[in-house]
């Protein structure tokens, strides 16, 4: 074996350092693919909040206008933050010339002059001076390429921490280049995107109330109307129970908009040709896991507890006694007796809720004075506790 | 197995409540607390902020939690710009208004402001002119956005010295060039030393150059 290690030693000298450059390889490739889906993530959130700030900038104008009469404006930069590329431009511009279109109250006129952002070279008495067009307007001027145009607007968006900060201000194009106008509008810290209706433009105040109302527009109150089915599992005995079906209504409330907590009462009704009429009453207490607070957009997530009595008449109610129906019991029915029973029930489920309107549940039902009926057995035994009954429902909210 | 199933559904509810907890832990890591920017509300200021989130202080006031915590994830996380460029554009506004605001006290007249930032990278640089002009104007001064520009000899000879020679110089050249004149004020703002993170600013007024910060 001796000759054989220096040998191998030599081999994995030569193999190794290939294998860590192929492994940093493969390893930069994934970084490259997970930054380039976080930066997509990024430019998505930046968007709403530039055009936010835009729509602000504009609503602005439109209540205190830069100029008195309606003035020609060349848009001559748009300069996204470090880090980000030319296609966020590409959306800011458009943007920006959708806003100004939809909102004459500006008194701006965007105009068109490619020279201004193009490089252009002026020789003077100064020497020759190689730049921006906007920024020599003298060269414009002698080439009689402004157009009409003598004030230009630039955009500078730029990332600080958790802000995105908009700085504008409107240069008017003459030799010493005089800032006419300048605004610096930040997103205030944390505050949600206001997504305002470019051709009806509010102040963010104004916007901030129409979301307040939105919210409180949902109600902390609901009538909800549940349509479920309760099967239970089958016990020792040959017996089976069927399943009930059930109609339920009642009333439902939260504790804030949040809706992170509810609460809910409803009675239930439920009837099978020839075989039962049952009513149940019912109270849940439900919990909101996917997320601190509801959703206006997206599907909710609930977990429930909750605690019903349920009473029924007729003959399926022959499956929730403590014994094997008997001839004693089907005779008893012949002659007009109707059987009954009346149970309490504890519930642990979940429940899909879409804008609070539609949703969807299944749950678990647990019946402990059940326990010694020998037509109902369980689904899952948890040693303390024993669910016998597995529920599924959709609610209609109103 | 059902005592283990109890036992593992037990500690749900404090997970639950730790999900929404920025420090790191168990759902987040170090990294991921590090790019959080947190801002302390009082619970009226949240609720007015996040009304479908915070819900309204009791009436009649609470002797429990009566304050949010508001937590926003940074828009570029830690590492995807350079340090040096990310720990300036983080705090531009602040320092630049800093920064204007001395140069605006110093320089109280009637006179026109030029400026220019000097630091390596030419976007970041833009960046922090662009914000100490719109600083300037929202001050109420008077601002041109031409930067004045020196001959290619008089670049070449600054280029050779130090900073604390370099800026004095090239005030007391635009002054003497008639680049700059007695009505006007030239702001600049830069790093002296490439390694450091905090922006130097100085003022050229008739040919005077005098250091800010």
């Amino acid at each position: 074996m001796a000759p054989v290690r220096p040998a191998f030693l030599s081999l994995l000298l030569v193999v190794l350092p290939t294998a860590v450059a192929a492994a940093d390889s493969t390893l930069s490739d994934a970084q490259q693919a997970q930054l380039e889906a976080l930066r997509g993530e990024i430019a998505a959130q930046i968007q709403l909040q530039a055009y936010d700030l835009l729509d602000e900038l504009v609503f602005g104008w439109t209540e205190q206008p830069v100029f008195a009469l309606e003035t020609p404006l060349v848009l001559a930069d748009v300069s996204v933050p470090v880090g980000f590329g030319s296609g966020m431009q590409a959306l800011i511009e458009n943007h920006f010339a959708a806003l100004i279109v939809k909102n004459p109250r500006t008194r701006v006129a965007l105009t068109h002059c490619p020279q201004c952002t193009a490089v252009v070279v002026h020789s003077g008495a100064r020497g020759t001076i190689v730049s921006r067009g906007v920024d020599e307007p003298e060269a414009l001027s002698t080439a009689g390429t402004l157009s009409g145009s003598r004030h230009a607007l630039f955009l500078d968006f730029e990332v600080e921490g958790s802000a995105l900060v908009l700085r504008a201000r409107i240069t008017r194009l003459e030799p010493t280049l005089p800032i006419l106008y300048a605004k610096t509008l930040s997103t205030s810290t944390s505050a949600p995107a206001l997504l305002r209706s470019g051709d009806r433009l509010k102040s963010a105040a104004e916007a901030h109330q129409e979301y307040v109302d939105a919210l409180r527009g949902r109600g902390l109150y609901l009538v909800p109307i549940r349509i479920g089915v309760r099967t239970y599992a089958t016990g020792s005995a040959q017996v089976k129970a069927t399943p009930f079906p059930w109609l339920q209504v009642g009333v439902e409330g939260s504790l804030s908009q949040a809706r992170s907590w509810m609460g809910s009462f409803s009675v239930g009704f439920s009837w099978a040709p020839e075989l039962h009429t049952g009513w149940l009453a019912q109270g849940r207490v439900s919990r909101l896991i996917s997320g601190s607070a509801s959703s206006l957009t997206g599907p909710d997530l609930y977990a429930f507890v909750g605690g019903s009595v349920i009473s029924i008449h007729g003959q399926s109610a022959l499956a929730f006694q403590d014994q094997i129906p008997d001839l004693d019991d089907l005779l008893g029915l012949l002659a007009g007796r109707e059987p009954d029973a009346t149970f309490g029930a504890f519930q642990l489920g979940l429940e899909l809720r879409i804008k609070n309107r539609i949703g969807a549940g299944v749950f678990l039902e647990s019946l402990p004075a059940m326990g010694d009926a020998p037509a109902i057995g369980d689904y899952l035994d948890l040693g303390l506790i024993q669910f016998h009954s597995l529920g599924v429902e959709v609610s209609f909210c109103f | 197995m059902e005592t283990l199933l109890i036992m593992l559904l037990m500690p749900l509810p404090v997970f639950m409540g730790r999900a929404y907890d920025p420090s790191p832990g168990i759902f987040q890591s170090k990294e991921e607390a590090r790019n959080l920017e947190c801002t302390r509300l009082s619970q009226a200021e949240a609720h007015e902020r996040f009304p479908g989130q915070v819900p309204e202080p009791p009436a009649r006031g609470t002797w429990a939690v009566t304050d949010a915590l508001a937590c926003t994830r940074r828009f570029m996380r830690s590492g995807e710009r350079p340090a040096r460029d990310e720990v300036i554009l983080s705090s531009l506004r602040q320092t630049v208004g800093d920064i204007t605001q001395t140069a605006s006290a110093l320089e109280a007249g009637e006179l026109t402001w030029h400026v220019d930032a000097f630091y390596p990278e030419p976007a970041v640089a833009a960046k922090i002119s662009v914000a100490a002009r719109t600083e300037l104007v929202e001050r109420g001064r008077k601002v041109s956005d031409r930067v004045p520009v020196l001959a290619a000899g008089d670049i070449a000879v600054l280029w050779q010295l130090p900073p604390k020679r370099a800026y004095p110089l090239a005030c007391a050249r635009y002054f003497a060039q008639g680049v700059l004149t007695e009505r006007d004020v030239f702001l600049g703002v830069m790093i002296v030393d490439a390694r450091e993170t905090r922006l130097h600013a100085g003022l050229c007024v008739r040919g005077e150059w005098k250091w800010l910060q």
